[in-house]
């Protein structure tokens, strides 16, 4: 008895080893006859989760009645942990689905001819000529890989209502009167810091930097291109900046402030500005603060002086759908792509599941209380026009500065073998970023910093950079 | 010989049997992996077969400006944690034996071991709120007797030293596991005899405890020199920030940013490859020298 129960013990433990990784899943959709299959990856676009399920079910219907082609659409599990990280060692394992979404690390693949060049699919389709925006359209033009209709991700101001209008409601035009609609804010709430950032600057860069001359990545200077961290208007932006940080007017602790502790600030009124991605990210602070403090968020558009907009880098998209080079039908799945941004494939996009997001009586549409938990699962088309708003009146004002302000950057990527000395050059302008902001060193020290940067290997960047932006 | 090991394995096979999951435990998670750090030397193709680089991604990892300075980053804070946190859970066993109330002690221990199980996440979450300048509790603690406020999570003096005491909060108790287990094997007649002979609680430790979990104390520092330069990336990724990145960056949140995320893994794998042969050199010499001087080691 005590051998049998031992020898069914090691069994046990055997089998459990052994099948420790789990079966291998059974696809989601089973191509049958001749109906072609487009395998999908995306960033929490999984198979395990039947609202997904649903919203393929819907496409599939959708394209047929679009293209007059059977497809079906299958969804291809990323293994838990980082997306990028996982993706890429998903496609070094030779699983390579047609449609992959990219949230970084597209260069490794495109640079081995994995992803196919999509300008001539672009160029031919007046669906996507109408859906791209013009910076879309650089984009394609610099790295024809990658395809996101989505607004820009520029973060806009946003100021709490009542101390806004308590400071006089006037929208700020210049960088003073941005400096002096904060001081009156301070004084009204002396408690409370005027705003706060995310662990660096560069959420509220966005509403300062062409003020001060920052327009693009490289910005002329003395007849040559500079890297704008280490141009003259830098210097002047980072002493405004110090300026701010002295007066109590910007948070002390922004260097330690994470997404969510910022979303804690401006709730509990610890501070009274920040600065939030254009769209439905506005919209989700503004009710946010609304639960929080029964006031809501104004949208405050970009400091006008030097310049005055978002800089959107025309360099490449950072995310995106591609079409693997070894699909079989790479006319199909762009076509698939183009579907999804005509009306009737932003619908099913942007509304979700008819019955669970949003119900239809008698040709009305509505939301239901589900609605928050939908989110576009392939673009989001800035110019699709519904019958409901799918963004809150922030968000829509938001939208409406991506409009007037938006400024194409014609950035370029680094290349690999530039990559680490780019890595030590980022962390060098960190430190002295942070310290003279806090006031540790004087403004002075700026042309320390910058004889640093070029020392350390700025100047090899520095020259490539000349060729590049020729 | 080979028929004594046959035999050896025939009269006691159902304790080979036993061993056998183990074995082919270690075999395929650990030694079959072993076969791909020679994409470290190699491009890593997606389609066909990967090309032969060489050295070129060592040369690329310490070519970098900042290389030197993430490695000695890397010593610094393995140094610290290795040499000053190492002792500490071996104080707690010793205390925590002197302890003669049963429920206490089971209650001291569970309340030690708990934040064993919480993520960096949490941990950093915890610490930067308790540390934040002039707000947390320590610094209004601070305030509260007369001192200045320090800002310790982006102070370049403070900032490792956050990382030692997190690190012991974190694993202290679960730590000392294992001493407590190697004192609680020593017979209790030695305790006896050394009380009847008068010794003190303090001499019964240092003549009778210490000497008994010698063997366990060495194995355990000789297999941590293994990780010496896994200088906790976890814990350094959750809790650095742009003020002390400089003092703080390691080599593998040097590798993650410039290698993972840029899906260059040759890089991040020339980088494993290089941390592991530290390791196993300092596991080798340090188990010599084990050996010279105590007559003690791991194998």
């Amino acid at each position: 008895m005590k051998r049998f129960l031992i020898t069914l013990l090691i069994l046990v433990v055997m089998s459990g080893l052994v099948f420790a990784g789990g079966g291998k899943e059974e696809s989601t959709a089973v191509a049958g006859g001749e109906i072609p299959t487009i395998r999908i990856v995306g960033k929490d676009f999984s198979p395990t989760e039947d609202v997904n399920l649903q919203f393929l079910a819907k496409v599939e219907a959708g394209f047929q009645a679009y293209s007059g082609q059977k497809v079906n659409l299958e969804l291809v599990q990323v293994p838990d942990g980082g997306y990028a990280e996982k993706l890429n060692l998903m496609l070094m394992g030779g699983d390579i689905p047609d449609l992959i979404y990219f949230q970084g690390g597209d260069e490794a693949v495109s640079k081995q001819g994995l992803l196919v060049d999509l300008t001539s699919y672009v160029n031919k389709s007046t669906v996507m000529q109408s859906a791209l925006q013009d910076f879309n359209k650089q984009r394609i033009e610099n790295y024809p890989y990658l395809l996101w209709l989505a607004a820009p991700r520029a973060r806009v101001a946003l100021v709490r209502e009542d101390w806004f209008a308590e400071a006089g409601g006037k929208v700020p035009v210049t960088v003073d009167d941005f400096y002096n609609l904060f001081k009156t804010i301070k004084s009204n709430h002396p408690d409370a810091f005027v705003m706060t950032d995310t662990g660096s600057t560069s959420r509220m860069d966005f509403t300062f930097d062409h003020a001060f001359g920052l327009t693009a990545t490289w910005v002329k200077q003395g007849g040559s291109y500079v890297y704008k961290k280490v141009s003259d208007a830098e210097k002047a932006k980072l002493a405004f900046y110090q300026k701010l940080y002295a007066e109590g007017l910007f948070d002390k602790d922004y260097i330690t402030t994470k997404w969510d502790t910022m979303e804690d600030k401006f709730q509990n009124g610890v501070v009274g500005m920040v600065f939030g991605s254009s769209g439905v990210v506005c919209d989700i602070y503004d009710t946010k603060l609304k639960g929080a403090q029964g006031v809501g968020f104004v949208a405050l558009p970009p400091a006008k002086g030097v310049g005055q907009g978002y800089s959107i880098s025309s360099a490449k998209e950072t995310r995106g759908w591609a079409i693997s080079a070894t699909s079989k039908n790479p006319d199909l799945v762009f076509q698939f792509l183009e579907y999804m941004a005509t009306d009737e494939g932003q619908l099913s996009d942007r509304y979700g599941i008819e019955d669970v997001h949003y119900t239809v009586d008698n040709g009305t549409y509505a939301f239901t209380d589900k609605k928050g938990e939908w989110w576009p699962r392939i673009n989001e088309v800035m110019s699709y026009k519904g019958p409901l708003p799918t963004l809150g009146t922030l968000g829509y004002e938001s939208w409406g500065f991506l409009g007037d302000y938006v400024v194409g950057d014609p950035d370029f990527p680094i290349p690999s073998d530039m990559a680490p000395t780019w890595d030590a050059l980022s962390n060098l302008y960190k430190e002295y970023n942070f310290k003279i902001i806090t006031g540790e060193y004087s403004i002075d020290k700026f042309d320390e910093f910058v004889k640093e940067w070029y020392d350390l290997g700025g100047d090899k960047i520095t020259e490539y950079a000349q060729g590049m932006l020729k | 010989m080979k028929g004594n090991i046959q035999k050896r394995i025939i009269k006691d096979k159902q304790m080979y049997l036993l061993l056998f999951p183990v074995i082919l435990f270690f075999v395929v998670w650990h030694y079959i992996p072993m076969w791909g750090s020679r994409i470290a030397f190699q491009d890593v193709m997606y389609i066909g077969a990967n090309k032969w680089a060489g050295l070129r991604h060592f040369q690329l990892l310490f070519s970098s400006p900042v290389f030197l300075k993430v490695f000695i980053n890397t010593v610094i804070i393995s140094s610290m944690k290795m040499f000053l946190i190492f002792p500490l859970p071996i104080f707690l066993a010793f205390m925590l034996n002197e302890v003669t109330s049963h429920g206490f002690r089971k209650s001291v221990q569970s309340v030690i071991y708990l934040p064993h199980f919480f993520s960096w996440v949490v941990i950093a979450g915890i610490f930067i709120s308790l540390l934040s300048s002039p707000e947390g509790v320590v610094n209004q603690i601070m305030v509260f007797f007369g001192l200045e406020p320090i800002s310790f999570m982006t102070s370049t003096k403070h900032i490792r030293w956050v990382f030692v005491f997190s690190e012991v909060w974190r694993s202290i108790g679960w730590d000392s596991i294992l001493y407590i287990a190697a004192i609680n094997s020593i017979a209790p007649a030695l305790y006896e005899a050394a009380t009847i002979d008068g010794a003190s609680p303090f001499q019964q430790a240092i003549n009778i405890t210490l000497p008994a979990i010698i063997p366990t104390i060495i194995t355990v520092f000789i297999l941590n020199l293994g990780f010496f330069m896994n200088a906790g990336f976890d814990q350094v990724f959750n809790m650095m920030n742009d003020a002390v990145i400089n003092h703080v960056d390691i080599i593998d949140t040097y590798v993650y940013r410039v290698g993972l995320m840029q899906g260059n893994y040759s890089l991040g794998t020339a980088a494993g490859l290089f941390k592991g042969i530290i390791g196993f050199v300092l596991i080798l010499s340090t188990d010599r020298l084990s050996r010279k001087v105590t007559g003690e080691g791991v194998w």
